[in-house]
């Protein structure tokens, strides 16, 4: 069996939004949402510190679906339009999706976005990958793992373009995969353990 | 005739409203979710409110027909017909509301086409459904000329049930979240229980007086007062829970259900928290608690009133403080989902919420409305069929036979 997973390396990332701009460029997310958020951790500001100065601290935490193996998105989902694929990807099929948003209110980690309206793009017309499916107004959509790459054996494009090389693709079932290996030598945790959801996004330095 | 007319201007009011709320409809199915003040980080908002709202009210007209038949209490049964015309055009009103909510209202067949029974929404659409025609074919049963007491009786003891059971499921929707600090939790569907039992007889209470004051309907005063009775049990074992509940939360101080917490006691939440306890609890109570004061009809519409813009208070502070505060805080948060450019084009706009802000639009409160006055024409419409047409025939049996008259209970 695969398990598609990711490892992020917290004490590589350079805040620099990268990889939310690559993704939003592949997956033609339009204005207005992101399906990966470069989050800046105790401070009320992007690109602010935590605590009080001399004693500051600023750290980043790129957030998009964590692909959770215990989805509650996926349980919640009266249609099966939100599902968990083979190889361990949570994707969603937006031809089916009624737009209920129960999987919004289910997901732990904020990482649902609705298209509310129509979508906006700047400038306008479909930037993203060709093979990426379009959205139509009414329907939830997030963080795909870069189906249309990944399907092919490519990496997710916010894997190739990060400069500071923070980000590994790979199968987390394989015990000699570099996500593996990176897992178990740099003690790779995962968001929100307590919640139970078995994310499969692991980050190096969390703690 | 001066009561005749009084009911059509009403009807004629209800009609314009219930228009104007299916003209708002159109706007929405037109140009998305996105006119009402929904957004990423508050993804339900007032019509998930309303949906709770109503399936708790329609809880009370069930229940007490069929506990009439169910536990042979005859002095409900004579109110059974009003009684389950209101919890019908409840449940129905309740399924409006999620109708209004989903987004791709095209694809709703997909819930039949591909269900997936392990969503606790798919469990409610499973059970509104049953509700929903149990109401009716009981309603059938009951107006029928020769009523099978029989078939009545059976109707009845699967509808006591189900009634609980679409209240518990409703609850489910939220209690059985994880994400959601304020949502999960064990008392959740008895909670849900509790308050759809007082907020349903409250309105059924007020919908009699009303009745009784059109002449469309007539029950004894001693049948108002036992009904009195037990609203102000339902309304203590609901205080009851929300004590418990919120104990619960409180006494441990854990961090992060502090945050929603204080939302609720002293935050943006308080008004409806505290003004829950003081309209749906406190004062009711202090009024209903002694006998005489059950017996001013007065008294208790004021009070039932209170307990149902109470229970509609309980509905907003349990959807919303738990939007409040994501699990993953962070700047500059969660992205609006919406794109408002400004004035000047070349400047981005803000488009993220560091935490949970909403506002319904004035479109979704004139759906809202709308659709609640649909559900009262509605119920007009139904009361006028159904129980003028009764009243007429009691008429004629009664000449022909002097029994069981609706007034001598
Ligand atoms: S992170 Fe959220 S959307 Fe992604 S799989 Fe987990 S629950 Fe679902
Ligand atoms: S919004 Fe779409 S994907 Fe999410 S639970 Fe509803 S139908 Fe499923």
């Amino acid at each position: 069996m695969t398990k598609l997973g990711m490892v992020i390396d917290l004490n590589r990332c350079v805040g620099c939004q990268t990889c939310a701009n690559a993704c939003k460029m592949q997956n033609n997310v339009p204005m207005g949402m992101l399906w990966n958020r470069v989050l800046t951790e105790g401070s009320e500001e992007m690109d602010g510190v935590s605590g009080i100065y001399p004693h500051v601290k600023k750290k980043y935490i790129p957030v998009s679906c964590q692909h959770c193996e215990n989805a509650p998105c996926v349980k919640v989902c009266p249609v099966g339009a939100t599902y968990k694929a083979e190889d361990g990807r949570v994707l969603i099929d937006y031809d089916r999706c009624i737009g209920c948003r129960y999987c919004m209110a289910a997901c732990p980690y904020n990482v649902r976005v609705f298209n509310w309206t129509e979508a906006v793009r700047h400038p306008g017309f479909n930037y993203g990958d060709s093979k990426v499916p379009v959205r139509k107004v009414g329907v939830v959509e997030k963080c795909s793992m870069c189906k249309e790459r990944t399907d092919e054996g490519l990496d997710p494009m916010c894997v190739v373009c990060c400069p500071a090389e923070a980000r590994t693709f790979g199968d987390l079932d394989d015990p000699n995969s570099e996500v593996s290996r990176l897992i178990r030598e740099k003690n790779g945790e995962t968001l929100l353990k307590e919640k139970g959801t078995k994310p499969q996004v692991y980050y190096l330095g969390l703690s | 005739m001066k009561n005749k007319a009084n009911i059509y201007c009403w009807m004629g009011a209800l009609g314009l409203l219930s228009l104007m709320g299916f003209g708002a409809l159109g706007y929405q199915l037109v140009n998305g979710l996105g006119v009402t003040g929904m957004n990423n980080a508050v993804s339900w908002g007032l019509y998930i409110t309303m949906f709770m709202f109503f399936v708790g009210l329609s809880a009370g007209g069930l229940i007490v027909s069929s506990s009439a038949t169910v536990f042979n209490i005859p002095a409900f049964k004579v109110v059974a017909k009003p009684a389950t015309i209101l919890s019908t055009v409840c449940i129905m009103v309740a399924g409006i509301f999620i109708m209004v909510d989903i987004g791709s209202p095209e694809r709703v067949l997909n819930l039949i086409l591909h269900s997936q029974f392990k969503s606790p929404l798919m469990w409610d659409v499973c059970v509104i459904t049953l509700y929903l025609t149990i109401n009716v074919t009981y309603l059938y049963l009951m107006t029928r000329p020769s009523s099978d007491q029989k078939k009545l009786k059976v109707m009845s003891s699967i509808a006591l049930p189900v009634a609980i059971l679409v209240h518990s499921v409703t609850a489910w929707i939220f209690g059985l979240q994880i994400a959601r600090e304020g949502w999960h939790s064990a008392l959740m569907a008895p909670l849900f229980v509790a308050s759809a039992l007082d907020s349903g007889l409250a309105l059924l209470i007020i919908v009699l007086v009303l009745l009784i004051k059109y002449k469309l309907f007539t029950v004894d005063k001693k049948l108002i007062t036992s009904l009195a009775g037990l609203l102000v049990t339902c309304v203590a074992v609901d205080a009851y829970f929300v004590f418990s509940e919120i104990l619960t939360m409180l006494y441990p101080q854990e961090e992060s259900v502090m945050l929603v917490l204080d939302e609720m006691l002293k935050g943006s939440m308080a008004p409806f928290f505290w003004g829950e306890v003081i309209l749906g609890f406190v004062i009711p109570l202090a009024i209903l608690l002694f006998r005489k004061n059950r017996e001013k009809t007065g008294l208790i519409i004021f009070s039932s009133v209170l307990i149902v813009i109470g229970v509609f208070f309980k509905r907003v502070w349990l959807l919303f403080t738990s939007f409040i505060y994501p699990h993953v805080e962070g700047a500059p948060g969660i992205t609006l989902g919406k794109y408002l450019p400004g004035e000047n084009p070349n400047v981005v706009p803000h488009f993220w919420l560091l935490h949970g802000q909403y506002a319904p639009t004035l479109i979704e409160l004139m759906i809202v409305v709308g659709m609640i006055a649909f559900g009262t024409l509605l119920f007009i419409v139904l009361s006028r069929k159904i129980l003028i047409e009764k009243a007429q025939e009691t008429k004629r049996t009664n000449q022909n036979q002097s029994f069981e008259s609706p007034t001598a209970v």
